[in-house]
């Protein structure tokens, strides 16, 4: 799964628009993710014009993240 | 069967916004859907545009609009080489992006189209196996549905909507470049649009700076999303086109000590277009069909131009009740793909051929051309440059070779 620092995000959709299963959309006012479609690509972690985005391999929901991972997140 | 409206357009963006209008002029019932709190808001990227439709038509744009007047561009070589291109047909404004969008949506409620923001579409209705509408959320509150015989996506980069039609939209790596920009102030230019080449500075790419009003300008840098720099934290490569704009910037006097007013960024196409725009009831517009201009990204005045083509598919249907993919594709994305699609073929060609290019190569053929070369280029007629070019250079043949006319 992916994690968006929404702190740094600008918001430019470009990582729903690489996302080849729709697992990131723009919805209300930030960029949502849904963990259960993600397939570990990274392509969103290379689009991102930010780079805020990380991607921890295998890791299928917010629980499993470690305490670090979450707090990037 | 009854439908709620006669077309539901997905996107207020310029694309959507434009055949809103264009529909609702001929008094077409028309319902405009965009999921961002206010029309324009984001700022996505890109704000320059040429003479378009929009002109054509003798609207103009209001002065509040745009933020400042181009005369044309001028690019720079890597060797700080540059060629100038003004003319007639260079000239054109730069937007103030937010206010031009909600301006185009006004336009669109002027003649009787329905805008609502804040509304996301969730899903698809369908009706005896056919596309029938939408499901959408107001502000994420409880869905609801409306029905329309012909549903347009106008989504832009995301397309969302399009790709539960079954519209091919999602973008691949390479065909986006990745771009980070700031507002910047004070910045004396001359109304020209710059662009900075080179493989150092922007690789696959260039840092532009746009002029605007009031000494501002937005700087700002798009790179191959495909290129590998090291990411420390993720372990992943990727692009990051932050970090190559600000080492741009601190090597630049007039603008190092300038202050920032305005952080944006996001991801542009610069592929081709999809290999579909429409299909049974529902079509593809603008930015999310990938109507793009590969060279630099721009999509404004082809997304207005769509809009055109569009709106005389849709009206065509209306007319004969027939909202097929046989009569959208004869109506639109025909004339479409004949007209336009032919010009951005070139400019994707010219691209391919362009990120081949090394910074020696570069310097060479700005050394090369002649400000009046450009237009040329610019139109597709590639080979009497070509030509000029390898007498000084014989080694580009290999990556040129591809421009001249027996290899298309």
């Amino acid at each position: 799964m992916i994690t968006i620092k929404h702190d740094g995000c600008i918001f430019c959709v470009g990582c729903s628009s690489v996302c080849p299963v729709n697992a990131i959309e723009a919805i209300g006012t930030r960029m949502e993710t849904f963990p259960e479609r993600c397939i570990d690509c990274g392509l969103c972690v290379k689009a991102c014009p930010a780079n805020v985005i990380r991607l921890y391999k295998g890791v299928k929901s917010e629980k499993d993240l470690t305490p670090e991972a979450r707090m990037k997140g | 069967m009854g439908y709620d409206h006669d077309a539901i357009i997905i996107g207020g963006g310029p694309a959507g916004a434009t055949l809103a209008r264009l529909l609702a002029r001929e008094g077409k019932d028309v319902l405009v859907v965009d999921k961002r709190k206010e029309i324009g808001v984001p700022v996505r990227c890109g704000e320059a545009i040429g003479v378009t439709d929009v002109q054509k038509e003798g609207i103009g744009l209001p002065r509040w609009v745009y933020s400042t007047e181009v005369r044309g561009a001028k690019l720079v070589a890597p060797n700080g080489k540059s060629i100038v291109w003004a003319n007639e047909s260079t000239k054109g404004w730069i937007l103030e992006r937010k206010v031009f969008d909600k301006w185009l949506c006004e336009l669109a409620v002027d003649s009787g189209a329905k805008v609502k923001t804040y509304t996301r579409a969730m899903g698809l209705v369908k009706k005896d196996g056919k596309l029938a509408g939408i499901k959408l959320s107001h502000g994420g509150r409880e869905p609801y549905e409306v029905t329309a015989p012909l549903i347009v996506s106008a989504e832009g980069m995301e397309s969302m909507m399009a790709r539960a039609m079954g519209f091919k939209t999602v973008h691949s790596l390479y065909d986006v470049d990745t771009c980070y920009e700031y507002e910047m102030k004070p910045y004396d230019h001359d109304n020209l649009i710059e662009l900075y080449f080179g493989n150092i500075i922007a690789p696959r790419g260039y840092v532009w700076i746009f002029p605007k009003n009031e000494r501002k300008a937005n700087v700002g840098i798009g790179i191959g999303a495909n290129l590998t720099t090291s990411d420390k934290q993720s372990g992943i490569k990727g692009a990051d086109p932050k970090r190559y704009l600000d080492s741009y910037i601190e090597n630049n006097p007039k603008l190092k000590d300038a202050s920032t007013l305005l952080d944006f960024g996001g991801v542009i196409s610069v592929g081709a277009p999809i290999d579909e725009f429409t299909k049974d009831n529902c079509m593809v517009i603008g930015t999310a069909a990938k109507q793009v201009d590969p060279i630099h990204g721009g999509g404004i005045s082809l997304a207005i131009e769509c809009g055109y083509y569009a709106a005389n598919a849709a009206l065509k249907a209306f007319e004969k009740k027939d909202f097929s993919k046989g009569l959208l594709y004869e109506n639109y994305e025909k004339p479409w793909r004949s007209k336009v699609g032919r010009g951005l073929a070139s400019r994707l060609l010219l691209r391919k051929v362009m990120e081949k290019l090394s910074d020696d190569d570069l310097n060479h053929i700005f050394n090369t051309l002649k400000d009046a070369d450009l237009p040329k280029v610019m139109d597709g007629d590639f080979a009497p440059v070509v030509a000029t070019l390898l007498v000084g250079r014989p080694q580009l043949m290999g990556v040129l070779s591809a421009l001249m006319p027996g290899a298309r």
